[in-house]
């Protein structure tokens, strides 16, 4: 068994217990990320894994107390539901404001296709389909499920301004491409929104935290 | 290390997180190593404690917390001394002042025969 693994059964196992809340999910990761240092820092002088982890737990002292903390928490889940279903309801509000966004845009991009407009004024209409997508998308990862817990305003705000510069990315290679009948046109035009988007969701899915409920 | 008992101490806990805090954020281990540092390794506050402090200093307004940036290894969970906090902190300085000129008189003060 991997330390990561050893820490994790170590904190489940004092809190096995205790209903789950936000609460304790987020003092086990303020704790596993606090005590994976400790061990780190015991390591450097010298001691095996086995004894840096047993030194761990035994400086970390009495956690009763905090057990005590989590277990009100864990009761007070069921009231706390409905601040869960404000909270997905807006999300629920975001999710249905961007499939309509994308499929007004959608639809809107394919009657231009039959009007006899320049091909660049029918590709503007797309322009639905970059704000609806950032929106569907914030809405999902805003949202908790029976498998998840809602991802922060923060990070789910910057996973949708990802998803609008990728989308907005092609939607301004598609114009520029359109309008001055040069790939290189559009490939250039897009590539700084490209390069933003795609950087921006590497350094999310880098950084991603443990959010699987158990 | 324990060079002072945890029952003089135990009253002061808050204290000496904001004491820390008031030097810049910080999170759970780091604060834990920046007590030993302090104490010249005479005292070691179990990290349990701390959580348990951090939890009681947050619902009363007195700092904030908030999820570092860090790839590596997990995020940290940081601690932010709040203005309210700062004036926790000044107050409980000079109580402390107060207090401690007291105790000497009480601990170490003999009775005279003028006071009789």
């Amino acid at each position: 068994m991997n330390l990561d693994k050893k820490i994790d059964s170590y904190l489940e196992d004092v809190f096995k217990d205790v209903g789950p809340s936000q609460q304790l999910f987020d003092l086990k990761q303020e704790l596993r990320v606090n005590m994976k240092e400790r061990i780190r820092d015991y390591k450097e002088t010298g001691m095996n894994d086995d004894d840096a982890f047993r030194e761990a737990k035994v400086s970390i002292g009495d956690l009763t107390g905090l057990v005590e903390d989590m277990r009100k928490y864990g009761q007070q889940e069921t009231k706390n539901q409905i601040y869960s279903s404000m909270t997905n309801r807006i999300s629920s509000g975001f999710i249905v404001l961007g499939v309509m966004l994308v499929l007004f845009g959608a639809m809107m991009t394919l009657s231009m296709f039959f009007m006899a407009v320049e091909p660049v004024a029918r590709s503007g209409v797309s322009i639905f389909i970059v704000a609806g997508g950032g929106i569907l998308v914030y809405g999902i990862l805003a949202r908790e499920t029976k498998t998840r817990y809602a991802m922060s305003k923060v990070r789910a705000g910057l996973y949708a301004l990802a998803t609008i510069l990728i989308l907005f990315a092609i939607f301004v290679g598609t114009i520029s491409g359109l309008a001055s009948k040069e790939l290189f046109v559009a490939i250039t035009s897009s590539m700084f929104f490209l390069i933003g988007g795609v950087g921006l969701l590497v350094a999310l899915l880098l950084s991603r935290g443990q959010s699987l409920k158990k | 290390m324990a060079g002072i008992s945890t029952d003089l101490i135990r009253g002061h806990t808050d204290t000496i997180i904001l004491n820390i805090l008031r030097h810049g954020d910080s999170y759970g281990y780091d604060i834990y190593k920046k007590i030993i540092e302090l104490s010249g390794g005479e005292y070691e506050l179990k990290e349990a404690t701390l959580y348990t402090a951090f939890r009681r200093l947050l619902k009363d307004g007195e700092i904030e917390s908030y999820w570092g940036d860090e790839t590596q290894g997990g995020r940290r969970k940081y601690y932010r001394i709040t203005d309210q906090g700062r004036q926790t902190y000044e107050q409980n300085k000079k109580d402390w002042e107060t207090a401690k000129v007291i105790l000497e008189q009480l601990i170490k003060g003999g009775i005279t025969d003028e006071s009789r």
